[in-house]
C-alpha cells in the first residue's frame, strides 16, 4: 500500500489514520456478512481511475468543434449527444451544455454540495468541492476566475450556473485560434478539465 | 457564508488524495448498486451535526453517510463498525468474501444509470416569465439555496419534471423544474465587479409569479 514508505531498504509501516481504518472496518464488516466483495470495490476504483475522466469530455468538445451538426445536437440535448459517444452512468442525469463565445463566458458550480457530470469529467477536483469555491464563485465570480489566472474583459457577459437540481452542466469552451484542419484527437489534447468547468480556457496550440 | 480564503490551493486539482478516499466512494457505489442502503446520502450528509460537517473532509462525510444508509436499511447494526475497527486494530485479518458476479453487476449499474427529467407541456411559468423565489425556511433537505430566496428572476428554460427533493428521495410530488436567471445586483446588491448572471434550476414549489 502507499503507506509503506521504503526509504533505505527497510519498511517502516506508517500507522493508518482513523478514517482509513474505519473504511477498512466497514469493508470487513460487509465482507463478513457476505454482502460486498473486495473485487467489486476494486472494479469501481479501477473504473474511475482509468475509464472515466476529463478525457471523455475532451472528446465531446473536440467532436463539437469538428462537426457542426454534432455541436447543434450537443447544445440541444447534451444527455443524448454524449451518449452517442458512449458516455453515460452515475451522475450524468440531465446534461445541459453551455457554449462559451468571445462575448459570453460560462462557469459551473454546485453551491449546495458538489453536483458534477461524472461520466464526462470524472470525479470533481478538491477545489470544486471546497467551501471557498462554492460560496465565492456566485458572489464574486471575476475575482475567483482571476485566482485561476483567467481575466475576463468587462464587456464579456459572465453566466454562473449553480447546479441545484437534477441537471448537470458542461461548458463547451471556445475553439483556440490556429487549429484549422486539426484532427479531433489533436484538438482533444487542448481541452483541459477546467475549460469544461469554465475556470480556464482551452489551451492554445 | 463569508470569510472563506482562496480557492486555488496546492493539491486542490486532485479529486482525492489518499487511496482510502476512493474506496469510500467505491463502497458507496457497490452498496447503492446492490440495494444495501436506504435514503439519500446527500440528504443524510446535511444532517451531520454542523460543527462536524464543517470540520469533516469531503470523503469523511461520505463515509459517515455510507454508514447511515446501511444502518437505515438494517444491513448493519449500531456498534458493528466499531467492533471491526477494534479487531483490525488488534491486527486481525479482514475476512475474505467472493461473489463472482458482483463486479459485473455493479459496473453495469455505474455505467448505465441515468435519471433524466421527464419532458412536460404543462407549465405554470413559460420561458420569459418573471418569477420570484419564495421566502421559506424548510426544516429538512431542500434544493433551493438560501441566497436566492425572495429574489426575482426570469424563466430562461423549462428543464422538464422531477420529484420535489424536499419530500424525500424520489417520492416527492412530480413537478416542473425551471432554469431561472438572476441579475447579480438583484441577488448581491451593487459590487465592484461588472454585472453577471446566476442561473439556477428551481422546482415550481420554490417559485411564485413576480
Amino acid at each position: 500500500m502507499s503507506h509503506d514508505h521504503d526509504h533505505d531498504g527497510h519498511h517502516h509501516p506508517v500507522a493508518k489514520s482513523p478514517l482509513e481504518l474505519r473504511t477498512e472496518a466497514l469493508e470487513a464488516l460487509l465482507a463478513a456478512k457476505g454482502l460486498v466483495s473486495a473485487e467489486a470495490i476494486d472494479a469501481v476504483v479501477s473504473y474511475y481511475e482509468h475509464d472515466v475522466g476529463p478525457q471523455n469530455g475532451a472528446r465531446v468538445v473536440a467532436r463539437a468543434w469538428s462537426d457542426p451538426a454534432y455541436r447543434t445536437r450537443l447544445l440541444a440535448d447534451g444527455t443524448a449527444a454524449v451518449q452517442e459517444l458512449g458516455f453515460t452512468g452515475f451522475e450524468l442525469n440531465t446534461l445541459v451544455v453551455v457554449e462559451n463565445t468571445p462575448l459570453v463566458h460560462n462557469v459551473i458550480v454546485c453551491t449546495l454540495c458538489s453536483c458534477y457530470p461524472w461520466p464526462v469529467l470524472g470525479l470533481p477536483p478538491t477545489w470544486y468541492k471546497s467551501a471557498p469555491y462554492r460560496a465565492r464563485v456566485v458572489a464574486e465570480p471575476r475575482a475567483v476566475l482571476r485566482e485561476f489566472g483567467l481575466e475576463l474583459a468587462p464587456e464579456v457577459e459572465l453566466r454562473v450556473w449553480d447546479s441545484t437540481a437534477e441537471v448537470r452542466y458542461l461548458v463547451l469552451p471556445e475553439r483556440p485560434a490556429r487549429t484549422d484542419g486539426w484532427a479531433e484527437e489533436e484538438l482533444a489534447r487542448l481541452v483541459v478539465r477546467d475549460s469544461m468547468i469554465g475556470t480556464a480556457k482551452a489551451m492554445s496550440p | 457564508m463569508h470569510g472563506f480564503g482562496g480557492v486555488v490551493a496546492p493539491g486542490g486539482a486532485e479529486p482525492y488524495h489518499e487511496s482510502w478516499e476512493l474506496r469510500v466512494f467505491a463502497l458507496w457505489a457497490v452498496t447503492a448498486a446492490e440495494g444495501l442502503g436506504a435514503g439519500s446520502g446527500r440528504v443524510l450528509r446535511e444532517q451531520m451535526p454542523p460543527e462536524e460537517y464543517l470540520r469533516a473532509s469531503y470523503y469523511e462525510r461520505w463515509q459517515w453517510s455510507n454508514e447511515q444508509r446501511l444502518l437505515a436499511r438494517g444491513t448493519i447494526a449500531d456498534g458493528e463498525v466499531d467492533a471491526w475497527v477494534e479487531r483490525l486494530g488488534r491486527g486481525e485479518s479482514p475476512p475474505g468474501y467472493a461473489d463472482a458476479g458482483q463486479s459485473a453487476r455493479v459496473l453495469d449499474a455505474v455505467r448505465t444509470a441515468t435519471r433524466e427529467l421527464a419532458s412536460t407541456d404543462s407549465v405554470t411559468f413559460p420561458v420569459g416569465a418573471p418569477v420570484r423565489v419564495r421566502r421559506m425556511h424548510p426544516a429538512g433537505h431542500t434544493r433551493c439555496p438560501r441566497y436566492v430566496r425572495g429574489v426575482a428572476g426570469v424563466v430562461e428554460a423549462v428543464r422538464g419534471t422531477y420529484p420535489l427533493p424536499d419530500d424525500g428521495p424520489r417520492r416527492g410530488t412530480v413537478e416542473p423544474v425551471y432554469a431561472v436567471s438572476f441579475r447579480s445586483e438583484d441577488v448581491f446588491g451593487p459590487t465592484d465587479e461588472p454585472a453577471w448572471t446566476v442561473v439556477l434550476d428551481l422546482h415550481e414549489s420554490y417559485l411564485e409569479a413576480a
